[in-house]
């Protein structure tokens, strides 16, 4: 009984922050590094696994480099782990290299911008199911909404190592222009597929972007790009396509809708409040279809997600 | 070295190597727990609710995080009788430590049905009677806030149980939780588990609803401690001492200091809850926490710590 099993090897882990900078508006970067057993066993992360991220014993930020907007929650004592997925993963000689772009949302992420170069982070992971790359597959569609961007550059980043055979190609969206996690934006963003944003170009992946206020590319939701291009490319073999996405539930309900209409494959990273991430506290119910019938059934965001089928997920139960 | 330190605990019948135990609702079925603390250290082991038939629990959210705690609306999610049994029993028959079965219901039926079903398996050390939980719309928390029915249920489902320790499990949120001892002692229980979680609400402000979907949950972890040790301490002294009955004690333990206050409270074992959550090995740093405390005061029977709580000065 209590022999882990190898299979899922997942543990309570501790890694070294190389830096940690602002990256933008609100977003913030991460770089650990994985030393020791903990490298080996990041070395497997699977893009779209995450992990939960102690930040109860972290500094509160001077008041003065609090935005105005979370003074208020700042305080708040925090008591449970965080759930956070890499935007990337490298293997540099006996390390890991993960990096972790985050937004500054509450007290956890505030204080997550206190740590600095040399401090240890404790965290448990590597959790969850990540995105699989099926057999036969020979272009994969990208498509992220704000900050569900990390999950899918990681993404991007093994398809363009070990899967050069697939064609990939990003759809981003977001609100508005500054809450885009990119890095670095480009002086401008051109309205169709280009490789001038960073984040993708840089692995060689050609993106477009859309904002709900027309302040970057396309305006209008990332769901009329996609649609787009699959009006455009309407000649191709459905049953070499796939469809990865990762952002607001609205958002992939629609995914999953253009996806399962033209039966194409299509897997969605699901987002639940979760006070453990392994399977314990029961929080991160999903409602799943069950093949063949018309029951569902709850699973779990932390072990049977967070990516599941888009055919399977029954969107929108969350009450907001 | 500290491995010797004998803190084994005789509770409900049974010798436990140490008095911790899992919480019920945040240890899974052991397996969950696994990947992360040797389970086998453990005292003592309760399993998730199950019910008779499967239960798919609450829409979400289900849990919310608040100042030193969270209020969780799971609302008994579980496998069911049926695969309990097929699935998770054989793992948690292997394990070492007494091994609970909570059971909850919405009829008394339903309970009995359930401990009638398991009270042949030789594994298991016996179960937890939840009346406690708030939230679910029938049974739970409706049985265990009306003496009258608490008796009730504890003495069928004791009936049930065989030659298995009945623990009952309290809820905090009642005038008198003494009343609510004194009538699962008269229906029979061998111990009591105290404190479930506390009746609770947050409300987002910008929506101006509440941000759980069952509107209130059990509120748990540190901020309901203090709480809990006081009504350790009040049912140890008015009811299970004289009685003869070992008290479960429960509700935001996550460090031996914690655990070892309600010892002293009128507990007899303590089960790490929320904190698990956090921290999976919580359970198992109490132990050895635990082992170094009794070095450090010379204690060589954990019982003398039991309701050992002294006069202020």
């Amino acid at each position: 009984m209590a022999q882990k099993r190898e299979s899922r090897k997942k543990g309570r882990h501790t890694a070294t922050v190389l830096s940690n900078v602002r990256a933008g508006e609100c977003f913030w970067k991460m770089r650990l590094r994985f030393s020791g057993e903990a490298a080996g066993v990041f070395a497997r992360f699977q893009p779209g696994q995450f992990i939960e991220f102690d930040t109860s014993d972290l500094a509160i930020p001077a008041t003065d480099s609090i935005p105005k907007a979370l003074l208020d929650g700042a305080r708040r004592s925090v008591l449970l782990r965080r759930p956070f997925s890499f935007s990337d993963v490298t293997v540099q000689d006996d390390a890991t290299i993960a990096e972790l772009l985050y937004c500054v949302v509450g007290p956890a992420s505030l204080r997550m911008t206190t740590l600095r170069a040399g401090d240890v982070a404790s965290l448990i992971g590597p959790l969850g199911n990540g995105f699989t790359v099926a057999q036969g597959k020979r272009t994969a569609l990208l498509v992220v909404g704000g900050m569900g961007l990390p999950p899918i550059r990681c993404l991007a980043r093994l398809l363009n190592t070990e899967h050069k055979e697939v064609e990939t190609i990003a759809f981003i969206g977001a609100r508005t222009v500054t809450a885009l996690p990119l890095e670095e934006r480009p002086a401008a963003f051109e309205e169709g597929l280009s490789l001038s944003v960073p984040t993708f170009a840089t692995l060689g992946v050609p993106s477009m972007v859309a904002t709900d206020d027309g302040s970057a590319g396309h305006r209008g939701p990332v769901t009329e790009c996609l649609t787009r291009w699959l009006q455009e490319n309407a000649d191709r073999d459905r049953e070499k396509l796939i469809v990865y996405a990762c952002g607001p539930e609205r958002m992939l309900e629609a995914v999953a809708r253009i996806a399962n209409d033209r039966q194409i494959a299509c897997q969605v990273s699901m987002e639940r409040r979760m006070a453990c991430g392994i399977g314990l506290c029961q929080s991160c119910a999903i409602e799943c279809r069950i093949e063949g019938s018309n029951e569902t059934v709850y699973k779990l965001c932390c072990q049977d997600g967070p990516v599941f089928d888009a055919r399977e997920v029954v969107f929108g139960t969350e009450t907001a | 070295m500290n491995e010797q330190v004998d803190i084994s605990v005789q509770f409900a019948g049974r010798k436990l190597a140490n008095p911790v135990f899992t919480a019920s609702g945040t240890c899974g079925y052991a397996d969950e727990l696994a990947d992360f603390i040797d389970v086998d250290a453990l005292g003592g082991f309760i399993t998730k609710s199950i019910t008779l038939q499967p239960r798919k629990g609450n829409p979400t959210p289900r849990i919310v995080e608040t100042d030193a705690g969270m209020l969780n609306a799971i609302g008994l999610a579980n496998v069911g009788l049926d695969r309990f049994i097929a699935e998770k029993l054989p793992l948690i028959a292997k394990m070492k430590p007494a091994v609970f079965v909570n059971v909850a219901g919405t009829t008394i039926e339903e309970y009995v049905a359930v401990v009638e079903r398991l009270a042949g398996e030789k594994a298991l050390a016996g179960f937890e009677l939840n009346i406690s939980c708030p939230n679910v719309r029938k049974g739970g928390i409706s049985f265990g806030t009306d003496p009258a029915q608490v008796e009730e249920i504890t003495r069928a489902v004791k009936k049930a149980c065989g030659s298995k320790a009945l623990i009952v499990k309290l809820t905090p949120t009642v005038t008198d939780i003494s009343v609510t001892a004194r009538a699962a002692i008269a229906g029979g229980a061998d111990a009591l588990s105290l404190i479930n979680t506390f009746t609770a609400m947050v409300i987002d402000i910008e929506t101006r609803r509440p941000v759980l979907a069952n509107r209130t949950g059990g509120l748990s972890g540190p901020a309901v401690k203090p709480i809990a040790v006081y009504l350790v301490n009040k049912v140890y002294r008015e009811v299970a001492r004289e009685a003869g009955i070992p008290i479960l004690g429960l509700g935001g333990i996550r460090t031996a200091s914690d655990a070892i206050e309600f010892l002293i409270a009128g507990a007899t074992a303590v089960a790490v809850g929320t904190a698990s959550f956090v921290e999976p090995d919580c359970a198992a740093q109490v132990i050895s926490g635990l082992r170094d405390y009794c070095v450090r005061k010379k204690i060589a029977s954990l019982a003398e710590l039991t309701g050992s709580l002294a006069e202020p000065s």
